[in-house]
């Protein structure tokens, strides 16, 4: 509930304006179809009571008439407007909610980007603040709206009708309100967010049992991972039984409501009309306004369903609501070009491993330098290289990059001076451009394809559209080998004074990549290079190697 | 042999989706239509006691609420009883539209017309599309057939001319309804686009992160989502106020009649009209009957203008569901399920094999491998290697041709307890959301420990956050290339099996790495297993007892 809160404050002062405008046209909305409702059937009774007392003549038809026609028009009008303000101002603040989670993302730790699944991340993104929209759509607005217009109501009924009517009117209506959106909400907030739950666990297991079918099939596990997803299913099936159930129950509990009241102004303005203290038409605006009031609880069903939802969502985002964090203003350390990268006795264990990954690695490069890592897989090279990038924090042990301490670069200054080609470079979809463009926003044509040269990846592209060769999603349509090339003619474009080189060369045929690895030395002459190597033409390149265990 | 012709089009998919749910949908309709027929008594007795106290003796107020009030309280407790059983009838269409999908999907053979992403999407939440359609559009078409036009029927009779009111403006709603919702259907067809593209811009640029990172390129990142991100909300606003319009057309026209007749009604009570009724005037009963009635007159052609909307969401999930359906279609032998293994020596014999790939047919050469043996399969890359293996295993089915294996034929009724026998070791191995444990076990039984050391896996877990409890990513995250290597052949070892496929077990690794796997399979050969590996890696080839070439070299 407070996140739910909280959201909605962060809305509301997003959009104040808008939102404030579709409040008020949502309360005259409210008011049109009951004051429509109550006018109709005091002016046909009015009208019959004057044609039984022969004054039909001197009777006013044209203001009520008119007013009816005024109401059915406004009421339509004051509801399309109502609509468009409250959710082109919701869309609006959902926007921008989407970008701020984004920009947390993006914020986030490296080990945690690893491991973000691109499916799940997205759901976060897209679902939860879909399911946003409601809080102000379905919930606070059209809440606050009934209130409002019940109490406004109640006031007109008083002066019109009778104030025991009025009063009756707005009792029934806010207890019973009250009482189902409380008990409403309480029954259903658990089994919707266990709903959601189950939801993830359904989309998850179902692309593991697609994606990973060979491997069931042959382990014989096919049928259980079937019903291991489709158990998720029943588990959801049963969530939202429940929840309609509650939501019907609650639809039926709000019509009950709204019957009370209409029986009871009914019985009240019987009473009084005996009583001689109104007429037959004044009592017929009792009942016929409780009628049109009964479109206040009508969103209460709905949200009644959905709050759970929404709550789960918004406990969810909330924390990512506040402003991201901007960097403190560091400024780039005073760097010695001379110096390349220095690392002194590095250590670094995989949280809760038994096994440290890497434990007292040193290291100098010089700029113009090219070093070579090597040892058998798992010995650490990758991670000396994640280490020296900033990427992951070492236990123990002193990097110092350009003569200043890791700790001390701002990140857009790391980035600048030291690149990092990882094992598994991920290339987006779009063209070769918008690709490269992403590593340097503003080279040109000509230097982007000088790039492509260098990597020997122009000529296989040439044919095929060149610089507008589009990639399909994850850079798809690029064999292993191309791929390979165009990434690192990405880390190339940044001209990096210190480069770490992950598997530089892996999916590339031999003659092509000893051309690649001296055009690459050629076009960076003064950069201190490491490479994480495991063929010999990458060893063979370097200047000199250090081997690891 | 020509690949067999495409089967014709499924016919009205969605009505096949539904076939088996139609009478009872067909019987909460009318339960829906008879709650709505209870307004009228309801309505009656409000019109009635008002029109009485008109003329001086109004009722007792007991007897009238008690009606009153009994009438709605039926017509509610009806109509919650008919929408529980129209969910409970969507329910069952969706969840069996759900299971039949996923059985299909996870046996099928071939390659899939969709990918593990738009089926999950389908599963999780695009079948979910059918509900709205399902407990709304019969339901509202049950009341516009009986509602509506009983209403009208009690308007002629209280009055003509209210009745004519009735009568012209009720068919304008459908008429405008259709209007709109052309324009409507382009504008959220462009709508739609729009998402799509954004998300799947999302998933491109997320699974990116890091490399956006290294880059120094989250900034540009999110300004691109901050201008897709607008675009997209006005294309929405566009859908939006056409939808709003549209339904703010249809109410005018409601309010407008309901206004209509009553001034109508006005007019006549006070005398001024001396037409429209059937020669004595309207009673301020019909009158006041007539006006409470007339805005459900109207409801039932809004509820089904309105769900015209759903129906055409739900046939677009159910063409969806249908074209994947359709497409090439050769599921795995078996069921893929656990099961006593074949008996006898574990001989495999391939006779005059041919299979379909697409648009390519590959004809293997034929072969014989004894228990124990170890076989290289080569070819160029494409040849079909990967194709062989999993023909091998049973997960397709070869066009023609034989292959026995431990003396029968490999079959629906063999496959199962064949696979119990093999251990499996693909180029891309998939890691389930699961922890490294239940990764490598796949829930059978065997030594774990004995294979992580015979895959030269044990330093890895060693080197893992948590061991075996470690959960890994989606592709392996966290897991270098030679680790996921290792650990896919962990996986496969772990059974004890008596045939061990492994696809490019050696591709794209480092020497020590790959002395380490091939050290580990050659183990497995020498404790008596067959071994039949894919691969062009002559360090490998040389170690194999014999070699198989497929593709052009066959």
């Amino acid at each position: 509930m407070r996140a739910l809160l909280s959201v909605f404050l962060h809305v509301a002062r997003g959009e104040r304006t808008g939102l404030t405008r579709g409040a008020v046209l949502s309360v005259v909305t409210l008011l049109a179809g009951v004051g429509l409702l109550g006018l109709s059937g005091w002016f046909i009774l009015a009208a019959a009571a004057a044609g039984l007392a022969g004054t039909g003549a001197t009777f006013d038809v044209f203001r009520p008439g008119a007013m009816v026609r005024l109401l059915a028009f406004g009421r339509t009008t004051a509801r399309y407007g109502e609509r468009v303000f409250t959710h082109d101002a919701t869309l609006r603040v959902l926007a921008g909610l989407r970008v701020r989670l984004l920009q947390h993302l993006a914020a986030a730790p490296f080990s945690r980007l690893e491991r973000l699944r691109g499916a799940l991340a997205l759901n976060r993104l897209t679902a939860d603040v879909d399911a946003l929209d409601g809080i102000t759509l379905r919930l606070v607005l059209p809440l606050g709206a009934a209130v409002l217009t019940q109490a406004v109501a109640a006031l007109l009924l008083a002066w019109l009708a009778t104030p025991a009517v009025a009063l009756w009117l707005l009792a029934v209506h806010l207890m019973g309100g009250v009482a189902v959106l409380a008990l409403g909400i309480r029954a259903a907030a658990t089994p919707a967010r266990l709903a959601e739950r189950a939801g993830q666990a359904l989309r998850a297991r179902t692309v593991d049992l697609i994606r990973a079918r060979d491997d069931l099939a042959v382990a014989g596990r096919l049928s259980t991972q079937e019903a291991h997803a489709m158990a998720a299913d029943q588990r959801r099936r049963a969530l939202r039984l429940r929840i309609d159930r509650i939501e019907r129950g609650a639809g039926l509990a709000l019509s009950l409501t709204s019957l009370a009241a209409v029986g009871g102004a009914l019985a009240l303005g019987l009473d009084a009309l005996r009583a001689g203290q109104i007429s037959a038409a004044t009592a017929a605006i009792g009942p016929f306004a409780a009628l049109g009031l009964a479109e206040t609880l009508m969103p209460l069903r709905r949200a009644v369903a959905e709050v759970g939802r929404m709550a789960d969502a918004a406990r969810r985002v909330a924390p990512d609501l506040r402003p991201v964090p901007t960097a403190p203003a560091m400024a780039r350390p005073a760097a010695d070009a001379a110096q390349g990268l220095e690392i002194q006795g590095l250590a670094y264990c995989r949280a809760g491993a038994t096994r440290a990954v890497v434990e007292g690695f040193s290291l100098t490069l010089h700029p113009g330098e090219t070093v070579a890592l090597t040892g058998p897989s798992g010995a650490g090279k990758s991670t000396i290289l994640a280490l020296a990038a900033g990427l992951i924090t070492p236990d123990a042990g002193t990097i110092t990059l350009a003569g200043a301490p890791l700790d001390n670069w701002p990140e857009s200054a790391l980035r600048t001076h030291l690149g990092l080609l990882p094992q598994r470079a991920a290339l987006v979809g779009g063209s070769l451009r918008e690709n490269l463009a992403l590593a340097a926003p503003d080279a040109d044509d000509a230097t982007m394809q000088a790039a492509l040269e260098q990597v020997m990846l122009w000529p296989a592209v040439a044919g095929r559209g060149g610089l507008d060769l589009r990639l399909a999603d994850r850079g798809a349509g690029l064999s292993g080998g191309e791929a390979r090339r165009l990434a690192i003619a990405r880390v190339l474009l940044r001209r990096p004074e210190v480069l770490l080189l992950d598997e530089p060369t892996e999916g590339i045929d031999a003659e092509t990549a000893s051309r690649l690895l001296a055009n690459l030395r050629a076009e960076l002459p003064r950069t201190a290079i490491a490479v994480a190597a495991h063929r010999p033409l990458e060893r063979d390149w370097a200047d000199r190697c250090v081997t690891l265990s | 042999m020509s690949p067999p012709a495409p089967p014709p089009p499924i016919a009205r998919p969605l009505a096949r989706l539904t076939a088996g749910s139609d009478r009872a949908l067909r019987t909460a309709g009318w339960l829906t239509a008879l709650a709505a027929l209870l307004w009228l008594p309801q309505a009656a007795v409000l019109a009635q006691a008002l029109a009485a106290a008109l003329h001086g003796h109004p009722p007792a107020a007991l007897p009238t609420v008690a009606a009153f009030v009994g009438f709605g309280a039926l017509r509610a407790i009806l109509s919650y009883l008919a929408e529980g059983r129209l969910y409970l009838v969507a329910d069952t269409v969706a969840a069996t539209a759900r299971a039949h999908l996923v059985a299909r999907e996870a046996r099928r053979g071939g390659t899939a017309p969709a990918g593990p992403g738009a089926i999950a999407a389908l599963v999780a939440e695009k079948i979910d599309l059918l509900t709205p359609y399902l407990t709304r559009y019969a339901p509202a078409r049950a009341r516009v057939m009986v509602v509506t036009p009983v209403i009208l029927l009690i308007s002629f009779a209280q009055s003509w001319a209210v009745g004519l009111v009735l009568l012209v403006s009720g068919p304008l709603i459908p008429v405008f309804q259709a209007l709109v919702g052309m324009a409507a259907k382009e504008a959220s067809q462009r709508q739609m686009t729009e998402i799509a593209s954004l998300n799947d811009m999302l998933v491109d640029r997320l699974s990116a992160l890091p490399d956006m990172r290294l880059m120094a390129a989250t900034g540009r990142l999110v300004a691109g989502l901050r201008d897709r991100s607008d675009s997209l909300r006005v294309r929405t606003m566009e859908v939006l106020r056409i939808a709003f319009l549209s339904s703010a057309v249809l109410e005018f026209f409601a309010a407008i009649g309901v206004a209509m007749v009553a001034v109508w009604c006005g007019f006549a009570l006070l005398g001024a009209l001396g037409w429209g009724s059937w020669g004595h005037s309207i009673s301020a009963f019909g009158a006041l009957w007539v006006l409470l009635l007339a805005p459900d007159f109207y409801l039932p052609l809004r509820d089904l203008s309105a769900a015209w909307h759903d129906k055409a969401a739900a046939e677009a999930v159910a063409e969806e569901l249908a074209e994947l359906e359709q497409g090439p279609n050769r599921p795995i032998l078996g069921q893929g399920q656990a099961t006593a293994p074949l008996p006898g020596p574990a001989t495999l014999r391939l006779q005059g094999v041919v299979v379909q790939t697409g648009m390519r047919r590959i004809t293997y050469p034929d072969v014989t491998v004894a228990p124990g043996e170890s076989l290289a399969v080569t070819g160029p890359s494409g040849a079909g290697k990967t194709t062989l293996l999993r023909l091998i295993a049973g997960l397709a089915a070869p066009e023609s041709g034989r292959i026995e294996v431990a003396g029968r034929a490999l079959g629906d009724a063999t496959a199962d307890a064949w696979r119990a026998r093999i251990g499996w070791m693909p180029q891309g191995p998939w890691f389930l959301d699961a922890s490294l444990r239940a990764n490598l076990t796949l829930g059978r039984d065997g030594d774990i420990d004995a294979a992580l050391e015979a895959a030269a896996g044990t330093a890895v877990v060693a080197a893992m956050p948590r061991g075996l409890a470690t959960r890994l990513g989606e592709a392996g995250a966290g897991l270098s290339g030679g680790e996921a290597r290792r650990m896919a052949l962990a996986r496969a070892l772990h059974a004890g099996p008596d045939l061990i496929l492994a696809d490019e077990p050696t591709a794209d690794l480092d020497d020590v790495t790959a002395a380490a796997v091939i050290d580990g399979l050659m183990a497995q050969a020498a404790r008596g297993a067959t071994l039949i590996v894919a691969t062009h890696d002559p360090r490998l080839i040389a170690r194999m007892d014999k070699t198989l070439a497929v593709g052009e070299a066959a």
